[in-house]
């Protein structure tokens, strides 16, 4: 579209004469010329609902916090490595136990809530481990014994058996944002929704369903962002967001997911779309404790009936990467060495039924009511259906699909696990029995633990990729989760929009942003 | 007159009550658990169990009934499980927006409506009427989210007009107006199908009776027929039906505010049903009836005013 268009005139009126409302839209001029302020909007395609990290869940919400707090360590945003971030720097025993951080003097909470010591580092950790606090994220936090404060610029955290991913637990992430003492003690019940961190963005407003509204901090240690405050605007409609995008009323689109919106958008004039593997898939998780899907061979005859390219080339035209494990290659442990793979094969696949004997099977896939977890298991069904089983799909809303999966009573379900580049995100959540209903592990498998206690147990990177490795090739093997493509996330932004990285968390982050002219 | 007024507000208590306690049990017949949705995918069962106390969902339904009604009496609707913020302070917040789009709607409803009706009535038959009843054939059945986006496909990207979006929280009432212009004659525009037809049918109505054929027959000009003698009658089923449309277009509010990205009721309610956030979604409930049940008393009261007849019974 082209950005340069002539501000309507009386000419244009001219076209749609009689029109009502049309001398209300002229006579407040051009609405759609960029703002000459230093506020950037970026649009969201759903609502917040909570800020505190000890629960926070959801993209939109990691997008807000992770502009407001900062961890001990963080994700390089473009290579996903860890680099410091509140510690400048740390240490670890010989017997990989006690890990020592040295914080990063002079750094202020916002709203005056005083200096950033140890003590909230403890705070903020103690606080997760704490049962009363019902953190989501405590299992992450398993292996921490004791969180120590000397003095206020050192931390030392003692763990109750050597963690060689422990800085991922530790990383400016869901449980490694840290909070303040003062800020949680003072706010109380009200915290979630009125944050207090270290970042370059301070929690201004929120107006339910509408927007959020961040103010650069001044004081952040990093240096003032030049943005003045940012807007993330809920605009659900994709192409609605979109024409505001051309329009120049929004500056950066995220969670662009429509190809046609993705196309149109490739097309139009001085707007730039950015992709990048985000860190999970999106799976079809097996009940392996129901019927003829206790059978190993039923699983793969499965697999093999599954067009999972088509799906990809077809259904998402190429917006979609094909998945090996549940592991994508954002991951610094990603391996496909020895990792069996399942081409489409619907005749091996009768084969592996006739094998195991199944005849009538009735297969249910529950899935979510959202796109485009409501349409794509239906091309799925249709395969299944093709080698002989009875395939059908369940759609719920969200609310009766999270009740549904979570008492585990499901022969199936469409699941991803969104997260932070730590394998064992996707990896204990979908294997480990901890992770049972309620859990996401409702396949019920129960032979990882042992390889995800050895891969955390390893002392180098090396061993560690290894231990992850067997685990990749075990689980694809015994296939309780079906991986069906990996993520790729979409973002797209107006020509005023400089230094703009894309992470691959699934989130968007805005701090290096400025505004051309402005 | 106050035994009037007195029995229209015995009635609304009670269709209040009622309809908050329909709510309230078919938001607990629904699937779904607040607290599974606050914790989201990793939600532990000790964390479920402590949260669900803490928001007393561990108690039987009938218990939660009347601990909800003893304290809505004392007009406490609760606090917002999601926010933890007052469940009514947070429908009264959303209420404005949802205000300025309703009464914006309803002009753009009346004052497209009633004309457009009125012509169509004094030209039955002819091109002009045939037009203005395929119009509002098509904006009664289009839907408005259609009508939506094709308005933003016109009016903000062919034409560049209107802004795409339905609000903005820059300052300024001429900037806010510009905002709200789109949806607000997308809404409109629906409901003055709707009241177009039926000031047709009632004008028609009320032409073809003896007093204006009376009229006719004794030289009293069309114009001061048909605007003073005809449409007076004809306005009392119209206003009625502007009672019974501004419930109607609550529901397409929800549409048009999800459309234009506008916050509002419409929006806030059904994010709290999603959230399955009970207290928000009673609030808003209750806010909605009897924002409803109010405008429909007002409108009986309106009648009375219009029409001696209806005041003496």
């Amino acid at each position: 579209m082209d950005e340069t268009r002539m501000p309507p005139g009386f000419g244009r009126r001219g076209l749609l004469a009689g029109a009502a409302g049309i001398a209300l839209g002229g006579a407040f001029g051009a609405p759609v010329l960029a703002q000459g302020s230093r506020t950037l909007r970026v649009r969201f395609g759903s609502d917040i609902s909570q800020l505190d990290p000890a629960r926070i869940f959801q993209n939109e919400n990691q997008s807000i916090a992770g502009h407001i707090y900062n961890g001990l360590v963080q994700y390089d945003q473009r290579t996903n490595e860890i680099v410091p971030d509140l510690a400048t720097g740390h240490e670890v025993s010989a017997d990989g136990t006690v890990w020592t951080f040295r914080l990063r003097p002079n750094v202020t909470w916002h709203k005056n809530y005083g200096a950033f010591t140890s003590d909230d580092v403890k705070f903020s950790l103690e606080r997760v481990l704490d049962p009363a606090t019902g953190s989501l994220y405590r299992g992450q936090l398993a292996s921490v014994k004791e969180v120590q404060a000397p003095d206020p610029m050192t931390v030392r955290i003692v763990l109750n058996e050597p963690n060689s991913g422990f800085l991922h637990k530790v990383c400016a992430f869901n449980q490694g944002w840290l909070v303040s003492r003062r800020a949680v003690t003072e706010i109380g019940e009200r915290y979630s929704m009125n944050p207090i961190g270290t970042g370059p963005f301070m929690f201004d407003r929120w107006t339910t369903g509408s927007e959020v509204r961040l103010v650069a901090n001044p004081a952040y240690f990093g240096g003032a962002s030049t943005l003045t405050d940012v807007i993330f605007r809920i605009v659900r409609d994709e192409t609605a967001a979109a024409i505001a995008l051309e329009n120049r009323e929004l500056d950066i689109f995220y969670a662009l997911q429509s190809p046609d919106v993705i196309e149109r958008l490739r097309r139009a004039q001085g707007i730039t779309v950015l992709d990048r593997p985000s860190n999970n898939t999106v799976n079809l998780v097996l009940n392996t404790t129901v019927g003829p899907l206790r059978d190993v061979r039923v699983r793969r005859a499965m697999m093999h009936a599954m067009n999972r390219k088509a799906l990809i080339d077809g259904f998402f035209r190429g917006t979609k990467f094909e998945a090996t494990s549940v592991l994508t290659s954002t991951f610094q442990e990603f391996s496909e060495e020895g990792v069996p793979r399942y081409a489409f094969d619907p005749d091996r696949a009768r084969a592996l039924l006739r094998e195991a004997n199944v005849s009538n099977f009735r297969f249910e896939i529950t899935t979510v009511g959202l796109n485009p977890f409501d349409r794509f298991p239906v091309a799925l069904a249709n395969d299944l259906q093709q080698v002989g089983i009875q395939a059908t799909v369940r759609v719920l809303e969200r609310g009766a699909y999270v009740q549904a999966r979570s008492s585990g009573n499901v022969q199936s379900c469409i699941t991803a696990v969104v997260g932070p580049p730590d394998p064992d995100s996707p990896l204990v959540t979908l294997y480990h029995t901890r992770s049972h209903p309620p859990g996401l592990n409702t396949s019920r498998y129960d032979r990882a633990d042992a390889l995800l206690a050895e891969a955390a147990r390893a002392t180098d990177a090396a061993g560690r990729k290894a231990a992850y490795g067997r685990l990749l090739r075990q689980t694809m093997e015994d296939l309780p989760v079906l991986p069906l493509y990996a993520d790729r996330l979409f973002i797209a932004h107006g020509p005023t929009v400089q230094g703009f990285v894309q992470n691959s968390l699934f989130t968007v982050n805005v701090s290096p942003v400025s505004l051309r002219g402005a | 007159m106050v035994a009037y007024i007195a029995r229209c507000a015995a009635q609304l208590l009670v269709a209040l009550v009622g309809i908050v306690t329909v709510a309230f049990f078919l938001m607990r017949a629904i699937p779904g658990d607040p607290a599974l949705y606050m914790l989201g995918d990793f939600a532990t069962a000790e964390a479920l169990a402590t949260l669900r106390a803490r928001l007393g969902l561990d108690l039987p339904v009938w218990q939660q009934y009347f601990v909800f009604l003893a304290r809505a009496a004392q007009g406490d609707l609760g606090v917002s499980v999601v926010t933890g913020e007052p469940a009514l302070a947070e429908i009264w917040a959303a209420v404005p927006p949802s205000a300025a789009l309703a009464v914006a709607g309803m002009t753009v409803a009346v004052v497209a409506g009633v004309p457009l009706g009125i012509i169509a009535a004094v030209r039955q038959g002819s091109a002009v009427d045939v037009g203005v009843m395929l119009i509002a054939l098509g904006g009664i059945s289009f839907p408005v989210f259609w009508v939506g986006l094709v308005a933003i496909l016109t009016f903000s990207h062919a034409l560049g007009i209107f802004p795409a979006l339905g609000a903005t929280s820059e300052p300024g009432l001429l900037k806010g107006l510009h905002h709200l212009a789109l949806p607000a004659l997308v809404l409109g525009l629906s409901v003055a199908a709707y009241i177009a037809r039926l000031t047709r049918s009632a004008m028609l109505e009320v032409l073809g009776q003896d007093h204006i054929r009376v009229a006719r027959a004794m030289g009293v000009p069309e114009r001061r027929i048909v605007w003073k003698l005809a449409l007076r009658n004809a306005l009392i089923p119209v206003l009625a039906v502007i009672g019974v449309t501004f419930a109607w277009s609550l529901g397409n509010a929800i549409l048009v505010e999800a459309v234009f990205s506008r916050p509002g009721l419409g929006s806030t309610i059904l994010k709290a049903i999603l959230a399955r956030d009970y207290q928000l979604v009673q609030a808003g409930v209750l806010v909605l009836a009897a924002a409803v049940v109010v405008l429909n008393t007002g409108l009986d009261l309106l009648y009375g005013a219009i029409d001696p007849r209806l005041r003496q019974r």
